[in-house]
């Protein structure tokens, strides 16, 4: 590995030094808050940022939460990208609208319960049933997507339906718009023995539950894919389509089944981000479904068990990294740069480590 | 022979743009036999099985069990009975070697994505049954497949190994007609032999018919009940051993080819 | 007021294009049906309120007495035709809400006025700034390629004017904004002419530079709170007035411990409100818009160092959506006064109640923001221009002369208007600048909330 690096071209001398300014701006960076944490008045942080104030633990903690809570849900909807394009070699850019069309159902879905007095009386019991549904839903639509978008294009070449994904992606937008209106959403109130702080590390119950359910369907996707037939059957078309059909694997039905449970993990996504946000609007899948995707690329697209990490090092780097890594170095306004922060990391990641964080395992050798 | 042919193939064409990789070939296998299909580089030998599993566009007829193959997709073949290795291995290299040999097993189980959701006891009980066939099928090649190299990734296995994983990956598909393309192609001689001997008892122990196509003569006299000779697309012989090895067309195609019988 | 949104390129291309296109249908297709359908049953001319006496003639005896030299030229208006000003206003998308009272408010006032020397008034049809710098300029280059088009009603948005400004203030046209209030678009207050300044340009809208003062006076000495951040969300104008107020809290003794900027996609707050917890603030300035100030809100009170800081917002999150959540209770909003009680409009001799009522009826429903005030206002001041710099020629045509309508402009002193008294500064700002604080008691009630005034103050 590391010979590989050895610079022997312009191109690669023009990345080595790319890679060592990277990481030397994110070492600089953190060196200073480091220092500027142990004390405000440190010459170290002094000289890089005169007017460093530091953090208390509570922020600090705060941040990580929030960065985690995020990242779990950036990695849930990171797991639809990269078993598609494992599977069937390109990136559906319209999955981030599966993920809206989820958080729309659960706002739909849990006004309907709330009229009803069910969202206060019952609250467990509406959260499950709205992310049941907003499963449905996504699985659906995810289906419906590649049965009459993907499907008859599997021969073209790879370009061609990661077009069509960015063209159904504003349909599926303009749809929400004609059904729903162009103004943001609201979900109920959420109660407040959910947002009040926990005892426990004073994290906010939202957050907890946001973490344990991304989790806890990780962990579903993660026996699926590993344990059952199905699972070892998407698998086996990942690897090679032709094989795998003629060991007799149904293709055409296994690719389905993988839109499907990458569409139910992005409306899982959805049900959380309305806890976590409460608001939506028909542009809400397009941010989000863009870190996803960087999450599934720094992770190693392809690879699951990467995706989850990749969201959560997205997460944990767009909420921290401003103010972890920027603002010691004396940038203003850096919370503004935090969509940088996560791109930046992207490239960085991408720089040190071209396949991910956790390379390409789930797909073909051939792939690129 | 006695009854229907298992496999009839009647008139078989295929095309790449001009080129007739085969030619109108009929060929006729019955349950129990273990058939040769021989002939230079290029004859079409690889292209017939492709036709068989539905890997290429063919014309002509093909009927395994008196119902035809033609316009099935891949995975409706295996359902059927039919099952393949390939001349270059093709395993699914990052699954690990017990689970390479139970996904081929999937048209053979029953239990859906439903049964895996909420973890039936009918689930339970087939992935069971599923795992204790692919090691009792991988327990055919002696030691070499089962223990620890259960799981290992199919990638790290020796060559020799991941020959004998394709066929295992075969017969997990449950076949009645197993198609064998070089099978001891690569290997050394005492592995050859070895592996010639488990050809035979496929046969006795598992009742598969089997076509095997071979460049290897030692082998084709050892294990063919009956020898196809292919040259150009066309079938130029078709006979035991001695009347195929002796026929004036057959040496001609070979030497024609500047080529021997390795 | 809003600026330019920096939504995605991809949402900004796509809309622009789209629009455009049913701009280009929409034009070509009801263009003539406008013009025969205009006329309105005609009230007698009103006679202007305002005369102001030309104070130059040109060199060339004219056949009549009217304000202006010719120098930026002449627009005939032939017998039968009508003058032509138009109306460039957010009326799509999300800020519908804020332009289209202002260009309801453009054709109400035209009908109001009646003729202009006995010669209709014609707005066209609609056109949209899109809230953005590239519809602001999209739309200008359509005007500008009509040249009979003597003045322009607009833009709803600063980010729009920015570009809009230049182009139809070049082509002799005016462009008077009952929307705009970034201090960029005109001056500082003190005499240094902002960076997007064009002569030409004028506003009835107030400079935010009297709202952050306000707020500031506010906080600090009503309030009695001396350490305050402000977050805004990139655009110019939250920008412009977050630093408003900072700058004019800050000039009061106040200190300021924060001033960072959220995008208006973000969701996710903490990082930024764990940024502004750092200085440990009194109170928050967020002069920012729904989504991005419904997080803030929601999300401060759970940030580590927060917990006691007032929140304060400026009149784009004063609407009672945003009043209904829960956490935005005890919150202070700065915005425009809107008391517009019994003032009446010296050139229409409508009040702001004859108004509301002939809104209600023409279109079904109140105005859903304040600024239709100012859109009226600024109509008949255009329209009291363009009657001072015209005359009527031997051969019947109307003849307006463009330089004359700035002139007129330029000294427009104590104008009685539905907002109060209006009068132009050398740098087009023509407003009152009258600012209220308005205190929301609770969010069972956010109608009571929107008029609970606590505070007053600015003004010229
Ligand atoms: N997919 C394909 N496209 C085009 N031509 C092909 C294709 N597959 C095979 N051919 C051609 O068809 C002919 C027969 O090929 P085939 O692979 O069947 O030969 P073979 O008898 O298996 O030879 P070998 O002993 O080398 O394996 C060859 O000329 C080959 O180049
Ligand atoms: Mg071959």
């Amino acid at each position: 590995m590391a010979n590989n690096w050895a610079p022997k071209t312009k191109v690669d001398w023009f990345l080595t030094v790319l890679r060592v300014l990277a990481l030397g701006v994110v070492t600089v960076g953190l060196l200073a808050f480091i220092a500027q944490q142990i004390s405000v008045d440190n010459p170290f942080a002094r000289l890089i940022n005169p007017d460093a104030t530091g953090l208390t633990v509570a922020q600090f903690r705060g941040l990580v939460i929030s960065g985690l809570s995020q990242g779990a849900m950036y990695g849930l909807i990171a797991l639809g990208y990269s078993m598609v394009y494992g599977v069937l070699g390109f990136i559906n850019f319209a999955h981030g609208e599966v993920f809206m069309v989820g958080a729309m159902t659960g706002m739909i879905t849990s006004n309907k319960l709330d009229d009803a007095g069910l969202w206060e009386s019952n609250f467990i019991g509406s959260l499950l049933f709205i992310v049941v549904v907003s499963m449905l839903v996504c699985t659906l639509t995810a289906v419906i997507m590649e049965r009459v978008a993907y499907r008859p294009l599997r021969k073209a070449p790879r370009l061609i339906p990661l077009i069509t994904s960015i063209g159904i992606s504003f349909f599926i937008q303009n749809t929400s718009v004609v059904l729903l209106g162009p103004t943001s959403k609201a979900y109920p109130d959420m109660p407040d023995w959910l947002t009040a702080k926990r005892t426990f590390l004073e994290i906010e119950g939202t957050k907890i539950l946001v973490i344990c359910v991304a989790a806890l369907a990780m962990l579903g996707l993660w026996l699926l894919v590993e344990r059952t037939k199905t699972g070892k059957a998407m698998r086996a078309v990942a690897e090679d389509q032709e094989i795998a059909g003629l060991m007799g694997v149904n293709v055409n039905r296994t690719i389905v089944k993988v839109f499907a449970v990458g569409g139910a993990m992005a409306g899982v996504a959805g049900i959380l981000w309305g806890v976590l946000f409460r608001s939506v609007i028909h542009y809400t899948g397009f941010l989000p479904g863009i870190k996803a995707f960087s999450s599934a690329v720094v992770g190693g697209i392809g690879n699951l068990g990467g995706s989850m990490a990749g969201g959560l090092f997205i997460g944990l780097a767009e909420s921290t990294g401003p103010l972890l890594i920027l603002e010691p170095l004396g940038v203003s306004g850096v919370s503004q740069l935090r969509d940088a922060v996560a791109f930046a990391m992207l490239i960085g990641v991408l720089l040190l480590k071209p396949s991910g964080l956790f390379g390409e395992r789930l797909s073909a050798e051939d792939r690129a | 022979m006695n009854g229907n042919p298992l496999l009839d193939i009647r008139g078989l064409t295929v095309e790449f743009g001009g080129l007739r990789a085969l030619d109108g070939v009929d060929i006729q296998v019955h349950e129990g036999q273990i058939v040769s299909v021989i002939g230079p580089n290029g004859a079409g030998k690889t292209t017939l099985f492709n036709a068989i599993t539905a890997s290429v566009e063919a014309t002509g007829e093909i009927l395994f069990e008196g119902r035809t193959l033609l316009g099935l997709d891949a995975n409706q073949v295996t359902s059927r009975g039919v099952a393949r290795t390939f001349q270059n291995v093709r395993l699914f290299a990052n699954m690990t070697v017990l689970e390479n040999v139970m996904v081929s097993q999937h048209c053979r189980t029953k239990q859906g994505t439903f049964g895996a959701l909420f973890y039936t006891k009918a689930f339970r009980r087939e992935e069971a049954e599923i795992r204790a066939r692919a090691e009792e099928i991988l327990g055919f090649f002696g030691t070499r497949l089962i223990g620890f190299r259960l799981d290992q990734p199919a990638a790290v296995l020796s060559y020799a190994n991941r020959r004998r994983l394709e066929i295992a990956r075969a017969m997990a598909t449950q076949p009645k007609l197993l198609l064998l393309d070089e099978p001891v192609a690569g290997m050394n001689p005492v592995e050859s032999a070895e592996l010639t001997g488990l050809i035979g008892r496929l046969r006795e122990e598992w009742g598969f018919t089997i076509v095997v196509i071979e460049h290897d003569m030692e082998v084709v006299r050892e294990v063919s009940d009956r020898v196809i000779v292919l040259d150009h697309g066309t079938m130029i012989a078709d006979g035991d051993y001695h009347e195929v090895s002796s026929d004036p067309r057959v040496i001609e195609a070979y030497l024609g080819q500047g080529a021997t019988t390795k | 007021m809003f600026g330019t949104r920096k939504t995605s390129r991809f949402r900004i291309a796509f809309k622009t294009a789209v629009v455009l296109a049913c701009l280009a249908l929409v034009l070509s297709a009801c263009g003539d049906d406008e013009d025969s359908a205009a006329p309105e049953a005609g009230t007698e001319t009103t006679a202007p309120a305002t005369t102001v006496a030309p104070e130059e003639m040109g060199e060339e005896v004219l056949v009549m007495e009217h304000l202006g030299d010719g120098s930026l030229g002449t627009v005939e208006v032939e017998p039968g035709e009508a003058v032509q000003i138009r109306s460039l206003n957010a009326i799509t998308g999300d800020v519908a809400f804020f332009g289209l009272p202002i260009e309801r408010s453009v054709v109400l006032a035209i009908a109001d006025y009646g003729q202009v020397h006995g010669f209709d008034v014609d707005m066209g049809t609609g056109l949209d700034d899109l809230c953005s710098n590239d519809g602001g300029q999209a739309a200008a280059q359509i005007i500008v390629a009509d040249e009979d088009v003597v003045g322009v009603i607009g833009t709803s948005c600063s980010g729009a004017a920015t570009a809009a400004a230049p182009l139809i203030t070049d082509a002799g046209m005016v462009l008077i904004s009952g929307g705009n209030t970034s201090p960029a678009l005109t001056s500082d207050l003190a005499g240094t002419p902002g960076p997007n300044y064009s002569y030409g340009y004028y506003r009835t809208a107030h400079n935010d530079l009297f709202q952050g003062r306000v707020m500031a006076e506010f906080v600090f000495n009503e309030l009695g709170i001396t350490t305050a951040a402000a977050i805004h969300d990139g655009d110019p104008y939250t920008q412009g007035l977050a630093k408003a107020f900072t700058d004019a809290f800050a000039a009061l003794g106040g200190d300021v411990t924060g001033f960072s900027a959220v995008n208006k996609e973000d969701t996710d707050m903490v990082p930024v409100l764990t940024e502004i917890a750092a200085g440990s603030p009194g109170a928050l300035f967020f002069p920012i818009f729904q989504p991005a100030g419904d997080f803030i809100a929601e999300q401060a009170p759970g940030v580590s160092g927060l917990e006691g800081t007032v929140l304060l917002a400026a009149d784009g999150l004063l609407n009672t959506s945003y009043l209904a959540l829960s956490q935005t209770e005890g919150m202070y909003f700065s915005g425009p006064d809107t008391r517009f009680g019994q003032n009446v409009n010296a050139s229409t001799g409508k009040s702001a109640q004859d108004f509301l009522a002939a809104y209600e009826s023409e279109y079904g429903e109140g105005p859903a923001a304040p600024f239709w005030a100012h859109g009226y206002d600024a109509t008949t001041m255009l329209l009291d221009a363009i009657t001072a710099a015209s005359y009527v020629s031997e051969d019947g045509s109307l003849m307006v002369d463009r330089q004359g309508v700035r002139q007129y402009l330029d000294n427009v002193r104590n104008y009685q208007g539905l907002i109060g008294v209006i009068g132009c500064d050398d740098f087009g700002d023509c407003g009152s600048g009258k600012i209220t604080v308005v205190h929301h008691a609770s969010s069972d009630d956010p109608e009571a909330s929107m008029g609970n005034v606590v505070y007053s103050g600015g003004g010229n």
